[in-house]
């Protein structure tokens, strides 16, 4: 690999052993990728920060890192962890407060912002083709196909390495050509509440790079229906007709096309909500990925309407999950929220946490939270939207 | 005794001499390595101060933190040599700083139909091969 003789100098040591070491770690990935240099970025997203998914071992890399002197040299804004930042859920398990805060705490002092949320495009917007290091597979598909901005899908040690020295390897999506859609889809007729269900689909079955056409132009859907796509397949960019910047894919000679009807992506919908409701222990969970400020201001305002006409007492958990600086934007509409019996979650959510009481069901409007709490920590989901979800619980 | 030399592509450089551990599938560090012990789980093979030669590894990216927790314990493989890196096993090697090999143009089903575990082989720091005592 091409290294300029400033680089040569950060990775032989004249910088400090934590700066050669984190520089090691992104040329080592690049050559064994075929890397043919380093890119600088703007923005890095770290991921892999939760203790309930990380543990001790997580724990103490990102220790030496603080203790040997890391320190942020670009931008950087940080997942979610494993606790709820206001530690007064009954469902996110406080079982590792102190060991979260002190992954927190390492993380800070390199100059790490405390965002912890899996949105950082609210703190940051990318520019078009501007180069980031992302973790968080939501974060870059979105950073990729809504703003046209470029990131491959970093781990997490990669996107500490790259916070520390502000670069990484040119390869995978930063390439123009790696952004050459193979495949269009056609998800016509097919209604905004089944966005979930379709990027699964893509997800599990389309290996190429896909365009989607005839998409509906509501970015609350498209972000539901790239986070799921991710995680139940490996994409970083899905390109949205209409939507995502020309310039910043390019088509291929030879496309194959492919139509998506309600009967391909069914098998996921579990039946409709056949179970009594009333005998079941449920939670109704919404923000997976964690909720902008217009989409929770929709909730918020939806909750509290049917709440005063008396249409509402929650006899089951509703959980709603949000970046953690609402702690300062929302905190009235959050208290008053509490008051009803919601649970608001700040900086973290159902994925990366410990839930403290297993239940019978979850229903959500995430096809991502749908993937891991099925896969991982094996609990039966539904698929549904926020305001059905809010609807169901209210008896 | 004949010797056999294996052509490797360097990732991560350090001389490298002890036994052969094979393992026959692909590893998910996290969740089948016990960094305390050193020990593959699926297979029971301790892999501990060995070479240690797989095809490539699946699994959770907490598979790097596994590598790296290995070499904390003392418990991590002297070097590695796969036929496939990914970025996931790379990382952990950087951070534990376990040696690093690529098999060159040979495949692992033929490698390991022709070494077993408990072979011997050396590596020196800047050759792109191993001698393994056949």
């Amino acid at each position: 690999m091409y290294l300029t003789p400033y680089q040569e100098k950060i990775l032989n040591g004249e910088y400090g052993w934590i700066y050669a070491k984190a520089f090691e770690l992104i040329v080592k990935i690049g050559e064994v990728l075929g890397a043919e240099k380093l890119i600088s970025v703007n923005h890095v997203h770290v991921s892999g920060v939760s203790y309930s998914n990380i543990g001790d071992y997580g724990l103490e890399f990102i220790k030496e890192f603080y203790v040997k002197g890391g320190l942020a040299k670009v931008y950087t804004t940080v997942n979610p962890g494993c606790i709820d930042l206001s530690n007064s859920s009954r469902l996110i398990s406080n079982m590792f407060y102190n060991k979260q805060l002190e992954i927190n705490n390492y993380l800070e002092k390199m100059g790490f912002k405390p965002t912890y949320t899996c949105i950082p495009y609210l703190h940051r917007r990318p520019v078009l083709n501007e180069h980031l290091a992302w973790g968080e597979s939501s974060a870059v598909i979105f950073a990729n196909s809504i703003y046209g901005a470029r990131t491959n899908r970093e781990g997490g040690p990669l996107t500490i390495a790259s916070a520390l020295t502000g670069y990484t390897y040119y390869h995978g999506l930063h390439l123009d050509r790696e952004r050459v859609i193979d495949t269009v889809i056609s998800i016509e007729n097919i209604e905004s509440k089944y966005y979930g269900l379709i990027g699964l689909w893509i997800g599990e079955n389309i290996e190429n790079k896909p365009l989607i056409k005839n998409a509906v132009n509501d970015y609350s859907s498209l972000k539901i229906l790239l986070a799921s796509a991710a995680a139940s397949g490996d994409h970083g960019l899905i390109a949205i007709d209409k939507i995502t910047p020309k310039k910043s894919y390019y088509m291929s000679d030879k496309i194959e096309k492919i139509n998506i009807e309600l009967k391909d992506i069914e098998k996921y919908q579990s039946k409709t909500l056949e179970f009594d409701l009333k005998d079941s222990k449920i939670i109704g969970f919404i923000g997976c990925p964690h909720l902008d400020p217009v989409e929770f201001t929709e909730i918020y305002d939806y909750i509290v309407n049917i709440y005063s006409r008396g249409r509402c007492r929650l006899r089951n958990y509703l959980l709603i999950s949000v970046p953690y600086i609402y702690n300062e934007l929302f905190i009235n509409e959050i208290n008053v929220l509490r008051r009803i019996g919601v649970e608001v979650t700040l900086g973290t959510c159902p994925i990366v946490s410990t839930i403290s009481e297993k239940p019978d069901y979850v229903i959500t409007n995430s096809g991502k939270a749908y993937f891991y709490l099925k896969k991982h920590k094996n609990i039966e989901v539904y698929l549904s939207t926020p305001f059905e979800i809010i609807r169901q619980l209210c008896e | 005794m004949n010797n056999l030399k294996i052509p490797v592509k360097i990732i991560i450089d350090s001389d490298c001499f002890g036994e052969i551990v094979v393992i026959n599938e692909r590893i998910s560090f996290y969740g089948e390595v016990d960094p305390v012990t050193g020990i593959h789980k699926p297979s029971g093979k301790n892999i501990n101060n060995k070479i240690l030669l797989f095809p490539s590894t699946r699994g959770s990216t907490v598979g790097s933190y596994i590598l790296y927790a290995l070499k904390k314990y003392n418990n991590a493989p002297q070097c590695i040599i796969v036929e496939k890196a990914e970025p996931i096993l790379v990382t952990g090697c950087v951070l534990g700083e376990i040696p690093l090999f690529v098999l060159n143009n040979l495949s692992f089903n033929y490698i390991s139909s022709i070494i077993s575990d408990g072979f011997k082989a050396i590596h020196n720091k800047g050759e792109e091969w191993f001698v393994v005592e056949h």
